[in-house]
């Protein structure tokens, strides 16, 4: 029962490959200038949200009485504070790198701006989570996030000192935010790759529309790969050149005609100008 | 119960310089995070400059 129409889910895939196609979502070599150890911090960061994530299911199967008192509970409690600490810190490195590299080139501005709110919306996710760990810590900190808060004006919309409400934002609505932006920025990384570091050598080409110096998406996409390609993991990308500007040869027995030259005292009009190479 | 590798049996420490004032731990992950910085920067990756293989 062909009606000649497409379904709308045939649609939305035709439409999701077209945007990222599987080679660039799941791509098997990478651009030979990600070969620094600044590029490791981003996955760094998503290796340590997934350990979050997984100790802080374990703990909210089991709940305070058990990560308080049982050794496995103190385990896993410091597994997931641990990694909360190493998430951080490989982020700050993270954010500190790409500010430095102007992640935002080449049209990257949503990759930037969502790595940067997950990095904003990943603080009170921590905050909650400091203040749900039901012992005399996290009574000081929920007093003192408490005066903060209201200080800042945004006391009335939240409790700071009341574990229920902080225990369902630490457990589901920040973590929600939090994965779902981190997803979001992923993807976009993929679709339009890697940001290149800045171009500083004088013997590579210039920064033109389509070189890696200018943040054009080369990433995954200039890397040509057949899965079974052998060789190293980065494949070297060789700087586009901007193409030449074509010189035409002279034919034999014909004279170059000279540079027209303006005569003294009269200007260039505007908008034109003196031919620097031979008119034939 | 295994006890804590420093002595936490105290007020924290903090670094305190005119308005500057941080406390112990702060400063050391801060040192840390710019030290990582700098090596993730210049320390030689694995791997890179290495002669490229030859396609067989």
């Amino acid at each position: 029962m062909s009606s000649g129409r497409k379904s709308w889910t045939g649609a939305v895939r035709d439409r999701a490959v077209a945007v990222l196609p599987p080679e660039k979502l799941l791509p098997d070599s990478q651009p030979a200038y990600m070969s620094s150890w600044i590029y490791v911090f981003g996955v760094l960061s998503l290796v340590s949200l997934v350990l979050i994530i997984g100790s802080g299911m374990i703990l909210l199967l089991q709940g305070p009485d058990w990560w308080h008192t049982s050794s496995i509970g103190h385990f896993f409690n410091s597994i997931h504070m641990w990694s909360v600490e190493l998430f951080f810190f490989f982020m700050v490195i993270h954010l500190w790198g790409k500010y430095w590299m102007a992640a935002w080139r080449g049209g990257r501005r949503r990759v930037w701006i969502t790595g940067a709110v997950a990095f904003v919306v990943a603080v009170p996710c921590a905050l909650t989570g400091y203040v749900s760990q039901q012992n005399f810590d996290s009574q000081w900190i929920s007093t003192q996030a408490k005066d903060a808060m209201n200080a800042a004006g945004i006391g009335s919309f939240f409790n700071l000192m009341n574990f229920g409400q902080m225990y369902s934002y630490h457990v589901l609505l920040l973590p929600l935010a939090v994965v779902a932006l981190v997803a979001a920025h992923i993807i976009l990384v993929r679709k339009h790759g890697i940001v290149p570091p800045f171009n500083l050598s004088k013997s590579v080409a210039p920064a033109t529309n389509g070189t890696p110096s200018n943040g054009s998406p080369v990433g995954p996409r200039a890397t040509p790969g057949p899965a079974a390609r052998p060789g190293p993991r980065f494949v070297p990308v060789p700087a586009q050149r901007p193409d030449p500007v074509p010189v035409p040869e002279v034919p034999a027995g014909r004279e170059v005609p000279a540079v027209p030259e303006v005569p003294a005292g009269r200007d260039v009009p505007a908008g034109r100008e003196v031919p620097a190479e031979p008119v034939l | 119960m295994i006890a804590a590798i420093f002595n936490l049996n105290h007020p924290a420490h903090a670094v305190h310089w005119h308005f500057f004032f941080m406390s112990v731990s702060n400063v050391v992950v801060i040192i840390l995070l710019l030290i990582v910085f700098a090596l993730a920067i210049l320390a030689p990756f694995p791997g890179h400059g290495r002669p490229k293989q030859t396609q067989r």
